[in-house]
């Protein structure tokens, strides 16, 4: 078993999380009903904060909304690896640093597609960090 | 656990990496910063890219000067990627990291791609493609999968993008984003200093263009500015013809009148002299043809006013009305300018100052009274002019007839020179005569060199109601009509002793080879005219009558001719000592011989107005089947009908041949080739049996030549050679020779009346005519043009006869 746990990013999961491999999500709605989506990216805020970009999640963020809890699978196939966070939502930014970068790596695909405007970023939600565990392949399987 | 080997190994090969890069960024970093030329830093800097990553595509893309377009300026690892290719800011990779100025950094495209897409499929099935946009292809790897992406800026302005991408994904990390940044920041820094110079260079070379354009144009000014002092200065020289023609012209007038040792000349001489310093109106009082004239030329060369003008008015030719042209000034265009203006600093003369209307003579009374009051002061009047009148009446007795103005009488009464009659100074006349022989043969080309004994008896023994005048003529027309070099002088020389048919010959106004030109008088109805005189030699009965008999019949013909441009014929016969005769309308002005020789080539746009009314005429007479024959400038006479300046009439259809060839009539000297050598058609010279009017268009075409020109087609020592010539020698444009520019429609149309072959000439008169008036002239030579000239180069030419 190799998985560790902490509530700190390490530094190894950084490339994992820009790699843009999908990566799941996992909420709950405040009467008990879950919901597991799939998401194209996680971005790196500091190391205790994630951020996911808010677009079509209709679902996912209506959970969030009422319910602050989420968990998110971030695949390492390089390293051969899970790396699951359980996170806790804290704000939502459409504006600063955060938004900006995450704005611009969509807009800048939407614009060369016929769909700026329309797949945009309305907003950066922030994670808190609960917990981090890497589980690798071989043990997760 | 990790093996210590393998680690080492590992610590090794990164360390070798980043020697490698080291070395790789320090070398870019040298060398880019030591070009200034575009190409080798964006070769430089793929190059860089193909170094430090392996597996690599990059790009170069540089801001248009409009901020919203990104352009390819160097591609390396596309194979379709062409140069020049084009993305809009903001809109791809490329156009967010232009419109965010930040880096992008991307690792997994296709996928992002790929969700993209479904969510577009979605949003079409949901009934939303509408609101789509088009698909915009970018410049880039079509399938990358990675691409680090980068605004170039110096100092934080954007100056384009550079991108690398790869076909992989999550080719880069964080390590490769700070290369790229690093090299990115060089590239931006090289370019911008290549910018600048480049667009420093293009200035430079700008500046030296435009400095090569202002020489240009400054040698273009010079050039005009040259051709302006040439034109200036044929002008003056032209000028300057005129003058030293008018001062011999003068110089002519004054030395024969008063030659010779009599009381009376020398009377006058001492006059002359005593009068001739001061400022005084003076009046010459003398018969007409007695030499006033000559007397006040005299007078104004032995004067302090020599190097002034003197400027003759004939008060005969004034109206009423005409005072500005006696008396004014500039006009506001400054035309017109009085005859008095002209004189400033000369002498104005007044010849037969009775004949000054009355008004006119109280002007100038009043004229002289304020000029001599000025200079009683002790000041120069304006004009400082000095006044010498003629007049071959009593203008005393005239002022009591109160026939003339009182004042004025009075003002020029007070100094008063006789010019003596002929008759008072006999013994004048043998050296008279003598000097008018000598001037007279040499003109004409006579050997003649003395009067015989009874010559000089006759000349003393006449009464010479013409005086000075009639001499002239009478020795003029004896030496005429002399063979030898000793002039015999008959009764019949003598005037108003001659006539000819209904007319009177008053006294001769021109010579020629062919004979005499005669203003004449019809008896009856006093209209003047020009008779115009042509010996032949033919004296044995038979031909004699046969020649007459053609004579008449031609002269019958030509006087069928109605064109306003031909010269009218009144009348023709055949005198009592078989000259024949014609009888001409009389016409004041010069023929184009006299005009160009006196003033130079003539103006295209003037030249082709003469020509087009030579063609009205000779159109006419083709028409009747006549052909000229001899057109030559001499025959092209140009005379003023009324305020109508300018206005052509082509002279001499007596030298006309009636077509078919055996009518031929030759009133020139038997075998001489008819028609004057400079102007003569090469079928002429031949003698071709067919000749026709195109004849005459090929003369009209050497005299074109000679207008424009100032000189013949061909230039030869003698008229055999001439002749050889217009058959056989090609002539050169008459834009290779001339003074001034010919419009190349004229040119070539003067040319082609002059090809030998007549089929190649303008078919005739109409159809040349017809070219004629083609011919565009920013400025045409209009009536007023023709009135200006006249009255600036020629006054006295308006009141001149023909000759």
């Amino acid at each position: 078993m190799s998985a560790m746990q902490t509530n700190q990013l390490p530094d190894a999961i950084r490339p994992v999380l820009g790699n843009g491999v999908p990566c799941t999500i996992a909420t709950c709605s405040s009467d008990g009903i879950p919901n597991a989506t799939i998401i194209s990216q996680v971005y790196w805020v500091d190391p205790t904060h994630v951020a996911l970009s808010f677009q079509f999640f209709n679902k996912t963020i209506r959970n969030v909304r009422e319910n602050p809890r989420a968990s998110v699978t971030v695949n390492d196939l390089a390293g051969g690896a899970h790396w699951v966070l359980d996170l806790q939502f804290e704000r939502s930014e459409s504006e600063g640093p955060v938004f900006d970068v995450m704005d611009m790596n969509i807009e800048a695909i939407a614009s060369a597609t016929g769909m700026s405007g329309i797949f945009k970023l309305r907003a950066a939600d922030i994670y808190r960090v609960l917990s981090v565990r890497r589980l690798d392949f071989s043990t997760s399987a | 656990m990790t093996d210590p080997a393998a680690r080492s190994e590992d610590l090794a090969a990164q360390l070798a990496r980043k020697a490698t890069e080291f070395e790789t960024l320090q070398r870019v970093s040298w060398e880019i910063n030591a070009t200034l030329d575009l190409e080798e830093i964006y070769d430089l800097t793929l190059e860089t890219m193909a170094t430090l990553f392996a597996f690599h595509h990059a790009t170069i893309l540089l801001l248009e000067d409009d901020q919203e377009t990104l352009t390819v300026v160097a591609s390396r690892g596309y194979e379709n990627q062409a140069i020049g290719g084009r993305v809009k800011v903001g809109t791809g990779v490329i156009g967010m990291v232009a419109k965010r100025r930040r880096m992008l950094h991307l690792s997994n495209l296709g996928q992002t791609r790929a969700y993209v897409s479904a969510q577009r499929r979605e949003m079409v099935k949901a009934g939303r493609a509408g609101e789509l946009g088009d698909t915009v292809t970018v410049p880039g790897l079509p399938n990358a999968e990675s691409q680090i992406a980068l605004p170039l800026l110096v100092k934080d302005a954007l100056i384009g993008v550079f991108s690398i991408e790869s076909p992989v994904p999550r080719t880069f990390g964080p390590h490769d984003e700070a290369l790229v940044t690093i090299v990115a920041n060089q590239v931006a820094s090289a370019i911008h200093n290549a910018r600048l110079v480049r667009a420093e260079t293009t200035r430079m070379r700008e500046l030296a263009d435009e400095k090569q354009r202002a020489a240009e144009a400054l040698q273009r000014v010079n050039d005009s500015l040259e051709i302006r002092v040439r034109e200036r200065t044929a002008e003056l020289e032209r000028e300057l013809r005129v003058a030293r023609e008018l001062l011999d012209d003068a110089r002519k007038r004054v030395e024969g009148p008063l030659l010779g040792q009599s009381a009376a000349v020398q009377g006058l001489h001492l006059a002359i002299r005593q009068y001739a310093q001061g400022d005084q109106p003076l009046l010459l009082v003398g018969a007409t043809g007695s030499g006033r004239e000559a007397a006040a030329r005299s007078i104004h060369h032995e004067s302090s006013r020599r190097g002034g003008a003197f400027i003759q008015v004939d008060c005969t030719l004034l109206h009423a009305h005409d005072r500005s042209k006696l008396l004014g000034s500039l006009d506001p265009e400054g035309r017109e300018i009085g005859k008095m203006r002209l004189a400033t600093g000369g002498v104005l003369y007044l010849d037969g100052v009775h004949g000054l209307p009355l008004e006119l003579q109280d002007a100038l009374g009043e004229e002289i009274e304020r000029i001599e009051a000025t200079r009683e002061k002790g000041e120069t009047p304006d004009p400082d002019v000095r006044f010498i009148a003629s007049s071959h009446r009593d203008l005393a007795a005239e002022i009591r007839a109160e026939r003339f103005d009182a004042r004025l009488g009075r003002i020029l009464l007070q100094r008063s020179i006789p010019v003596p009659p002929l008759v008072a100074r006999r013994e004048d006349i043998p050296a008279l005569a003598e000097h008018f022989l000598r001037k007279h043969a040499r003109r004409l080309g006579r050997n003649a060199d003395s009067f015989s004994t009874a010559a000089l008896e006759r000349l003393q023994a006449y009464a010479w109601p013409g005086n000075i005048r009639e001499l002239r003529t009478v020795v003029e027309r004896a030496i005429l009509m002399s063979s030898g070099p000793v002039v015999e002088i008959d009764a019949e020389h003598f005037a108003g002793s001659k006539s000819l048919g209904s007319y009177r010959l008053v006294r001769q106004i021109g010579a020629g080879g062919m004979g005499e030109v005669w203003l004449g008088q019809h008896q009856l109805l006093a209209r003047p005219a020009a008779i115009k005189l042509i010996r032949q030699e033919v004296s044995s009965g038979k031909d004699r009558a046969a020649l007459t008999q053609r004579f008449q019949r031609e002269a019958q013909v030509t006087a069928k001719l109605r064109s306003p441009h031909t010269v009218e014929l009144y009348d023709f016969g055949v005198g009592d000592d078989s000259t024949f005769y014609y009888v001409m309308e009389l016409l004041v002005g010069m023929d184009l011989k006299s005009i160009v020789e006196r003033f130079g080539p003539l103006p295209p746009e003037r030249v082709v107005m003469l020509l087009a009314q030579a063609c009205l005429s000779l159109a006419e007479a083709h028409e009747m089947s006549l052909v000229h024959r001899d057109i030559k400038p001499a025959n092209l006479f140009v005379t003023h009908l009324g305020s109508e300046f300018d206005y052509l009439k082509v002279l001499d259809f007596g030298m006309v041949k009636v077509e078919p060839g055996e009518e031929t009539l030759h009133l020139s000297v038997h075998g001489i080739v008819q028609g004057t050598p400079a102007f003569i058609a090469p079928e002429a010279v031949l003698a071709a049996p067919d000749i026709d009017g195109r004849a005459d268009l090929y003369s009209l075409g050497c005299a074109a030549y000679w207008l424009l020109t100032g000189r013949p087609v061909f230039e030869v020592s003698t008229a055999t050679s001439m002749l050889i010539h217009h058959v056989q020698k090609p002539p050169r444009p008459p834009s290779a020779i001339a003074e001034q520019s010919i419009p190349s429609a004229l040119d070539a149309l003067v040319l082609r009346c002059l090809e030998k072959e007549a089929r190649n000439r303008p078919d005739n008169a109409v159809a040349l005519l017809e070219e004629l008036r083609r011919i565009p002239f920013e400025r045409p030579w209009t009536n007023d043009s023709a009135r200006h000239w006249w009255q600036l180069h020629a006054p006295e030419a308006l009141h001149r006869l023909q000759s």
